[in-house]
């Protein structure tokens, strides 16, 4: 297997940041103090639909202990958004309250007790006006308009390949089912905050939990009106992320605005009940999905048609909503594709980025029909997806060309993982109160990002490495951790193109002053474009560092090699120096630092083409098939999941145990909680559930056996062959536990969370139509 | 604003300070003693990052006035490194139990507290003394396997 083909690529060294973690010595935001520091509080709307008459902060402003009051009056009303053609969000509301949460005003105070009571005493004056809460209602005749646009619809959208009409003529068997997502709620252990300060220069630093630290400053550069220049963004770490961090956060922008008014260092930082309320989820939807299928198994047609519930105020819902509605195509075989969708506003809490972007919800619906597909043709469930699944350097009906794939591998492996023959055929009794059943579900998902944001072609990720004369190497990336372990895997890498060891590596992220740019972490990237600029950078420094060791070595620069801390001339090992030897040389003898750069603007994908959709956007995707085995009592509905199976295709492991965790990660809390146990209860416009008792997020107490397994496809792109995992981790472990429960009971669910509720629900809708 | 004057060890330190009757004990830690190594994620005792071990109980530092600890002992997770790093923290680190980390400091000290009265706990003895710590980051199966590696069962 290649094990000695690399010095650390492909071992699992424990991650870098693992000591401070572990010891209470890592800060987060809300764990930094600075001098004179101020805290800010964010008063929100408590109506979801309103028009603001006059805010009256006078009794505030002159309170003690109350040193800044914001209101719209304080901004350029500039909106922001990560798709600006659609962008009306506002750092603080000028004209409308839009949804149960909005920002509406902001003080900085001594403590965070005098910012609440001063919260209490700021007065607005509010005219309520009709709000809508359901998509369906709100593109209705006559709904309240919520911002300009008819019907409230965002924005649409329709695409077709290949003859849907002929298509659908041509499928031996047609089936028709809708799917409902819910919204469901990011819960970061860490609450979001920011931290601001401007300096004496009058230079503003925010420390921000952003999971894209210099679309951030730019974003704040533009919001605030201050030259980039004169903004430092630094990523802090972070309590997660998964998708709630990416672009700005009103919190952020207010900080700053708060730490300009006050002159002084200010750090506002979420309440859990704050973090409920108003938080961008994930986009609930709705999904129809025709599919038309051969009598052989293959599928033939297809029609897509989602509904968005966008919420209040644009993120960036249609770009998940594209995201989504695409991946049935190519995950599958299937010539003849038609999809449309639509956006639509709603006084709700808005959308945005949710790890999976799309492809939970998706594959919740796409993975679900497979199995009823495989069912109504008497197939497995393998058996249909092998025959369907798309091969390796293969292209789409839309474009999308298909590098590395071990789809097929994915299932094979976790079926012989996962016993499948064997568990597939046992059957529970039939007057059993607990049934077993196993199920699987396969995605495929980015996994180097993609060219969906910020113009026409912005994927990109830069770094540089300086060599230090004592042998070790400086990393900077604009790249941010989260929690992955991104920064461990690119020391990894640094180390292992300059032949170092990874202590040899000291890696620096995500501060906007220091690193250069890179457009931060989503769409499951930083591995490939980040790990791609890291070795450039790397690659760079060598061929500096390869002139000068080539003249003390006496040979070409091209037949030398750095490994084990040396350089030495490949056909030729005891022609040597020590790397530290070589770097000073340049240093002293030469007087030339040794400063290596390396830019990934990702030459290979495209944006797809506005008019067609056409185009291949990402330049690798990721694959996987997981198995679920389940127990659900017939008396309770309790759906108790025993066993999870998983094969995910990642390139190439650069670090198969952080693989693994985020793997296991992803399945074991969000997978299975928004399968099971998971939905924001909206009413009227507000978050109910503003707790982790009445919202249920899986503990330690829940958890079931896990067994991974990595297969490794060795992208031609990527790092070291390596793609993406971080959201991959957890898409296709809902539909596997609902295909388990189809298994166990024989019936089909296609609304999330599958509660003990909907499953005694939807066990008795079947035992009533058996007794007909 | 009523104010009292508590004594109390923290990780082996005599201390003594006088605080307002209404903060926790969490509030204490963070903001007057800049022990920010325990952490705030609900300040309502539903997520455990705020763990703390109070006269040798694992309990959530929101949910203690700080009045109350007068004449306790309380270990915070800088307290659990002594002259070298805890076998607990050693294992965290190794065995891919820590991801964004803020869970880490509530699992360490649940998992301590745990260790410290039964050494030999079974699986779901440490299933249920971690039940009441959420990982979003899901790291629960390398979290339970890292404190398994300790035992000898």
């Amino acid at each position: 297997m290649g094990t000695d083909e690399y010095a650390i690529i492909g071992k699992n060294i424990p991650r870098i940041d693992g000591l401070i973690k572990a010891t209470g010595m890592a800060k987060y935001v809300s764990d930094i103090k600075l001098p004179g520091m101020l805290h800010g509080k964010i008063l929100r709307s408590p109506l979801a639909h309103a028009k603001i008459l006059n805010i009256d902060t006078t009794m505030v402003e002159s309170m003690p202990g109350i040193k800044a009051v914001v209101t719209a009056k304080d901004t350029f009303n500039r909106t922001f958004a990560i798709n600006m053609r659609l962008a009306n969000n506002l750092l603080l509301q000028n004209e409308k309250v839009r949804y149960v949460g909005d920002q509406v005003a902001a003080v900085a105070a001594v403590d965070e007790e005098s910012a609440l009571e001063a919260l209490s005493l700021i007065k607005v004056d509010y005219e309520e006006l009709p709000a809508v809460f359901d998509p369906f209602q709100a593109m209705e005749p006559g709904a309240p308009k919520i911002h300009r646009e008819e019907n409230n619809i965002a924005w649409y959208i329709s695409r077709a390949f290949g003859d849907i009409e002929k298509g659908f003529d041509e499928s031996d068997i047609i089936l028709e089912d809708e799917f409902h997502s819910p919204p469901v709620a990011h819960c970061c252990l860490e609450p979001r905050g920011c931290v601001a300060s401007v300096d004496i220069s009058g230079r503003l630093t925010v420390w921000a939990t952003t999971q894209t630290p210099h679309p951030l400053r730019e974003e704040l550069s533009d919001v605030l009106g201050i030259p980039m220049a004169k903004v430092r963004v630094i990523q802090q770490l972070m309590g997660g992320g998964f998708g709630s961090r990416m672009g700005m956060d009103p919190i952020d922008g207010i900080t700053c605005l708060l730490a300009l008014k006050s002159g002084k260092p200010v750090r506002v930082v979420n309440s859990r009940d704050e973090e409920f309320l108003s938080s961008r989820i994930r986009y609930p939807m709705w999904i129809w999905l025709k599919t038309g299928i051969k009598r052989s198994g293959r599928l033939h047609a297809s029609h897509v048609r989602i509904i968005t519930d966008n919420g209040a105020y644009h993120m960036e819902g249609d770009t998940v909503t594209g995201s989504a509605m695409s991946k049935f195509g190519e995950l599958y075989v299937i010539p003849n594709v038609n999809m449309e969708a639509k956006l639509v506003y709603t006084n709700n809490v808005y959308g945005g980025a949710f790890r999976g972007y799309g492809s939970p919800q998706i594959f919740f619906a796409v993975e679900s029909q497979m199995d009823k597909i495989a069912e109504t043709l008497n197939m497995d469930p393998a058996e249909i997806r092998l025959l369907n699944a798309v091969k390796p350097n293969s292209i789409t009906a839309s474009g999308v060309q298909i590098g590395s794939c071990g789809i097929r591998d994915c299932i094979h492996r976790v079926m012989e993982l996962s016993s499948w023959k064997e568990k597939r055929s046992q059957k529970s009794g039939p007057q059993s109160s607990v049934r077993r059943g196993i199920g699987m579900a396969s995605m495929i998902h980015v996994g180097a990002g993609a060219k969906s944001f910020w113009g026409e072609n912005c994927n990109y990720s830069a770094a540089t490495v300086k060599l230090n004369s004592d042998g070790t190497a400086d990393v900077f990336t604009g790249s941010a951790e989260l929690g992955q372990g991104s920064n461990t895997v690119l020391a990894m890498i640094a180390a292992e193109e300059l032949g170092l060891k990874i202590e040899d590596i000291n890696i620096t992220n995500g501060d906007t002053l220091i690193t250069p740019s890179c457009r931060g972490a989503w769409g499951s990237r930083q591995t490939f474009t980040a790990g791609l600029a890291v070795k450039l950078a790397c690659q760079d420094a060598k061929r500096q560092l390869f002139e000068v060791a080539s003249a003390l070595l006496e040979a070409n620069p091209t037949d030398l090699v750095a490994q084990g801390r040396i350089v030495f001339v490949k056909k030729n090992p005891s022609k040597s120096i020590p790397f530290a030897k070589a770097i000073s040389e340049s240093y002293f003898n030469m007087g030339s630092p040794i400063i290596g750069k390396g830019i990934n603007d990702d030459p290979w994908s495209t944006r797809r083409d506005p008019k067609t959709g056409y185009g291949s956007y990402a330049s690798a995707f990721a694959f996987a098939t997981q198995v679920a085995e389940v127990e659900v009592d017939m008396e309770t509905g309790s759906v108790t999941v025993l066993n999870m199976y998983c094969a995910h295709d990642v390139g190439k492991a650069i670090n198969p145990l952080l693989v693994e965790c985020q793997i296991e990660g992803g399945v074991l809390s969000m997978g299975i909680g928004y399968g099971l146990t998971e939905k924001l209860i909206i009413e009227k416009g507000e978050v109910k559930n503003r707790n982790f008792s009445d919202y249920k997020l899986q503990t330690m107490a829940d958890i079931c056996n896990i067994k991974t397994v990595i297969v490794e496809t060795i992208d031609s792109r990527g790092p070291f062959g390596a793609k993406g995992v971080g959201e991959p981790a957890m898409i296709p472990t809902a539909a596997a536990i609902a295909n388990a429960i189809h298994n166990a009971i024989g019936v089909w669910i296609h609304d999330l969370p599958m509660n003990p509720e909907k499953v005694l629900r939807a066990i008795k809708k079947a035992q009533d139509k058996q007794s007909t | 604003m009523y104010k009292k004057l508590i004594k109390l060890q923290v990780n082996s330190e005599k201390m003594e300070c006088t605080v307002r009757n209404n903060i926790t004990l969490l509030d204490l830690l963070r903001d007057v003693l800049d022990l920010t190594g325990t952490k705030k994620g609900c300040d309502t005792g539903e997520c455990g990052a705020c763990t703390v071990i109070l006269d040798g109980k694992a309990v959530n530092a929101c949910l203690i006035l700080a009045v109350d600890a007068d004449g306790s002992e309380v270990q915070t997770i800088e307290g659990v490194r002594k002259m070298s790093l805890h076998p607990l923290q050693i294992s965290f680190i190794e065995r891919g139990a820590i991801q964004c980390g803020f869970c880490t400091p509530g699992m360490i000290m649940s998992a301590k507290a745990l260790l410290d009265r039964n050494p030999n706990p079974t699986s779901e003895e440490i299933k249920t003394a971690l039940a009441g710590n959420l990982c979003r980051c899901g790291a629960y199966n390398k979290i339970l396997y890292s404190i398994k590696c300790l035992t000898s069962k």
